[in-house]
């Protein structure tokens, strides 16, 4: 259909909500013959329903910096943006809870609960572009999830439309609730294939009282004795709110020093943060550095480690193909993948950043060089991973490469209940066409 | 094979799959132990019961249950409080107990392997002298098993800081309706990709298959712990104090509140710590973490207290009155019975900031209903315990102890909260769900169940209303009619 026509049609259908015409050329994919921006959640369910029932496809975004995250589609009938959609609902500060609309930007919500001392305890990538529901419908996560879990265990409510329109809410506003099915959890990580968050209510922490950052880097490379070292702090009585470790580029992008670094960050009050400092020393073997970042530093190194990950909002300017990968292992084999990361760089000519949470297993690598070696790379950190029984999933591609590279590896054995899940709520096929495992 | 007293030939077959002495039950005198868990005031005899010792076995019961159209359900101890596993259909019971092996324990990528009949607390005792233990603590802990607590996403009085048990499952063995066996995440890696099935199946009241292996997580023991117990002459001035607390930015590992009733029951019973009788309300508060921090919050919490006018407060001095203050607390439910021939657990959350107003209308339900009402809590993360206290013999009692508890319940969905924070839905708050769920939200859940149990005759009836005037649900038709 002509570009104009769809907008017509849905000009005629839906006067009040703001619409363009939209980008059909985009080389991440995942846009919309037409871009809608409806301002409430009546407007988002009379568009899904109308979808619905005239057979249009739809695609949603929020701000947009995951749209190399999955998808076989270059161009839905509608995107559904939801980047007016936004705003506190409610914040009820004794409780340490809140409810955000779905569009709101992740730090104007860090912001506002800032003045209250409270913070959402999830640390996701471009925090001043993503909104909380695409942080929440990708299950992103930071390196501070080793102290604070990740989204499921911060979300405590949901309200989504579903794509005939109906409002379901999920969950509840208080911290504990085992009333029938966790349906939170289907919407976390669903990557809005079975409905579109409105509304999310999370379970809040104090601000911590204390924060410290500790760079641990060891000249020697010598992957055993840091294996070594992370088992015996994490047997030891610190409890640090990350235990990431950086391959030697991106350290030297992020600190200067081009070496395995160990990033392990306190937050509490400012006694036990010291407490936990002076542990670490003891504990640190004798040749390796030990560099503490406080308050503008320790922020700026976050904000900077947050940001490496490519963002579908900005356009690329590199000429070279960049990607970036998740990888799920066992805690301490996270050591292996990110060596095994590393060496990507001499055998397939590549610039390769990559940091894995030694207490949680995840891991993320970010690769820039020619496509053919991108698309090799992958394919053989996804063979490494998988002997260590992980698994890889490609969270930025370019549409080009998710045609060659499956972005969520092979169906697991039980993949009849996914699919059943997708039936039963959207046997239309409507949201975000094959942009999930297994091509749901 | 030792000859079987029936004719029955599911009994017979039945018998075949599970082998050796003992595995199966089918007298009624042998049933009636099983007519009931935790939830006392429905009853129903079972089928049978059997007793498999490992996932073939319970795969295998499933696939002929499936083939033969028999309903089933599983059951671990059987302290689940909201009927979930009672078999109102005439079940085949599947009887965890057996399958009880702790498989492995890894302590440097913090993970342990359990079959489902493990007893919670036997996981912390087996790793404790390593120096870690398992987070959930139900107060049933010394004989539920985690096979059970997946079902109910149990949670307990340290769940205020390490989250319940669906914050510490990584993995599950899982055998579906039809008798396929299933594995999630068996290596524990979180974020599997796809649908979160691990965050779907805990707290699904054993509806949606029967987990035979969890692979969850386990945590080094904190450096240093703190209890304080602090009594206080008004209710209002303990609620006060809860909110204080959370408001200075302090995390307690637990923060429990018990009523004057309460402290009346526990008193009486087997572990009294000489609890003031003329106090209004206790809080039972712990702080754990690494040494340096903890005198600082407790001294702060000191502080709270007195702001709020308690009559006396003090901190633990060691670790049997610590243990001593627990064992108080942890045996609650059951010290009822020192003061009531009967009682009623309920379990309902609320907003903390709603806990005076919420504390007066329970108060007012009591009255309204002429029973008296014990409130035990997790205050922290307002979930809520009043206790109905009654006589089953007495004509009447029953059903007014049943009907001020669904009150009480009202009360917590009116300002914002929910009718169960651990104790789940089962039989008995099936129809509360519509205080707090519309009819096209409860299918939105019924939905679910289709996929994984669409024949429904694994745990039929439970956790949903029975279908309303206006909206049909047809998979639901062999949904039992509870009185
Ligand atoms: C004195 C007392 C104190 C309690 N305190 C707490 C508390 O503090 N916190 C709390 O959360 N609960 C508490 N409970 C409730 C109860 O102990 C928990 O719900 C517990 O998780 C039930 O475990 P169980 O092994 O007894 O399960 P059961 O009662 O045998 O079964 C409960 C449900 O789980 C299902 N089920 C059991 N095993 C499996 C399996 N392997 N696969 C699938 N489904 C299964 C059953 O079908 C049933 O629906 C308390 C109960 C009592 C009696």
């Amino acid at each position: 259909m002509l570009v104009e026509e769809a907008f017509l049609q849905l000009q005629e259908q839906f006067p009040d909500v703001e619409m363009k015409y939209g980008k059909t050329d985009n080389y991440l994919g995942n846009s919309g013959l037409v871009r809608v921006y409806p301002s409430s959640e009546q407007q988002i369910s009379a568009i899904l329903k109308y979808a619905n029932e005239n057979g249009k496809t739809v695609s949603v975004e929020g701000n947009g910096t995951k749209r190399g995250f999955g998808g076989l589609t270059e161009t839905a009938d509608i995107l559904v943006s939801l980047s007016r959609y936004k705003g506190i609902v409610e914040h009820t500060v004794g409780d340490m809870t809140v409810t955000v609309k779905s569009g709101t930007v992740f730090r104007e919500l860090q912001g506002f609960l800032a003045k209250y001392n409270q913070q959402v305890s999830l640390d996701p990538s471009w925090p001043e572009d993503a909104t909380i529901g695409g942080v929440i419908a990708s299950n992103d996560s930071g390196p501070k999830r080793l102290g604070y879990g990740s989204a499921r265990d911060a979300v405590i409510g949901l309200r989504v439309v579903y794509p005939d329109g109906s409002i379901i809410r999920t969950g509840g506003k208080v911290v504990k609730n085992v009333a029938g099915y966790d349906t939170n959890k289907l919407f976390i990580g669903s990557m809005g294939t079975i409905g579109i968050i409105t509304e999310i209510t999370l379970k809040l922490r104090p601000s911590p009282k204390a924060e410290s950052l500790s760079l641990l880097s060891f000249p020697d490379a010598n992957l055993k004795e840091i294996h070594s070292f992370v088992v015996d702090l994490l047997d030891s009585m610190i409890e640090p709110i990350s235990l990431e470790l950086l391959n030697p580029k991106l350290s030297k992008n992020l600190t200067g020093t081009e070496q395995y670094t160990l990033v392990v960050g306190f937050e509490d009050v400012k006694s036990s943060v010291d407490y936990q400092i002076n542990k670490l020393k003891d504990l640190k073997p004798q040749n390796s550095e030990l560099n503490i970042l406080q308050d503008e530093e320790l922020r700026a190194f976050w904000d900077r480690l947050s940001c490496m990950i490519p963002n579908g909002k900005r356009v690329s300017s590199s000429n070279q193909t960049e990607a970036c990968v998740k990888i799920g292992v066992k805690n301490l084999d996270v050591v292996q993948v990110i060596r095994e990361s590393d060496l990507l760089q001499d055998s397939f000519n590549l610039k390769v950043s990559a940091h894995g949470g030694l207490g949680h297993g995840i891991c993320q690598v970010n690769l820039l060089g020619a496509q053919e070696d991108v698309a090799l790379a992958i394919s053989r950190l996804r063979e490494v991973v998988e002997s260590y029984h992980g698994y890889l999933i490609a969270k930025h591609l370019s549409l080009a490469l998710r045609h060659k590279i499956d972005v969520w590896g092979d169906k697991p054995t039980y993949f009849f209940l996914f699919e059943g899940i997708k039936k039963k709520i959207d046997p239309n096929r409507v949201l975000n066409e094959k942009r999930f495992v297994g091509g749901i | 094979m030792p000859k079987l007293k029936t004719k029955d030939k599911h009994i017979k077959k039945l018998a075949e799959i599970v082998k050796g002495p003992n595995s199966i039950l089918y007298l009624k005198e042998d049933l009636l132990a099983y007519d009931c868990d935790g939830f006392t005031i429905h009853k129903h005899l079972p089928k049978a019961v059997v007793f498999p010792k490992d996932t073939e076995e319970v795969a295998a019961i499933v696939k002929y249950c499936d083939a033969n159209n028999l309903p089933f359900l599983a059951r671990g101890a059987g302290t689940g409080l909201s009927g979930g596993a009672i078999p109102l259909n005439g079940e085949v019971i599947i009887s965890l107990v057996r399958m009880k092996r702790l498989i492995s324990v890894d302590t440097e990528n913090r993970r342990a392997v359990v079959e489902p009949g493990f007893v919670n607390l036997k996981l912390t005792n087996s790793i404790s002298d390593r120096g870690y233990y398992y987070a959930p603590d139900p107060s049933s802990q010394y004989c539920c098993t985690i096979g059970g607590n997946v079902a109910e996403n149990a949670g307990g009085a340290h769940c205020l800081k390490y989250g319940v048990t669906t914050n510490h499952i990584l993995g599950l063995e899982v055998v579906l309706p039809n008798g396929e066996i299933i594995e999630i995440s068996s290596d524990g890696i979180p974020d599997a990709p796809g649908y979160d099935l691990l965050g779907i199946l805990t707290g699904s009241e054993g509806t949606l298959g029967i987990v035979t292996k969890i692979t969850v997580r386990i945590l080094k023991n904190p450096e240093e712990k703190q209890t304080v117990l602090a009594y206080f002459d008004k209710v209002s001035d303990g609620s006060h104090a809860v909110s204080d607390i959370i408001s200075a930015g302090i995390v307690p590992a637990a923060l429990e509140m018990m009523d004057k009733i309460a402290i009346e029951a526990v008193e009486a019973a087997a572990f009294p710590v000489g609890h003031p009788k003329d106090i209004e309300a206790l809080l039972l508060i712990e702080v754990d973490g690494v040494s340096a921090g903890i005198d600082e919050q407790i001294n702060q919490i000191l502080e709270v207290c007195k702001r709020r006018n308690v009559r006396e407060v003090k901190v633990a001095q060691d670790e049997q009155e610590r243990g001593r203050w627990w064992a108080n607390r942890k045996t609650g439910f059951g010290a009822m019975g020192a003061i009531s021939p009967d009682y009623l657990v309920q379990d309902g959350v609320i907003p903390r900031s709603k806990l005076p107003e919420v504390l007066g209308r329970i108060n007012q339900i009591s009255e309204e209903f002429g029973l008296r009402i014990a409130n035990i809590f997790h205050a922290g993360d307002g979930n809520l315990h009043p206790l109905v206290l009654f006589d089953a013999k007495k004509p009447g009692d029953t059903d007014k102890a049943l009907k001020a508890g669904s009150a009480c319940l009202k009360v917590c969905a009116d300002v914002g909260g929910s009718i169960t924070g651990e104790h789940g839905v089962g039989i008995e708050k099936k129809e509360e769900m519509r205080f707090i769920f519309s009819d096209e939200e409860i299918m939105a859940q019924t939905n679910v169940r289709e996929v994984f149990n669409p024949n429904n005759l694994l745990n039929a009836g439970k956790l949903f209303p029975t279908p309303g005037r206006c909206i049909e649900m047809k998979s639901d038709v062999n949904e039992p009619l509870s009185s």
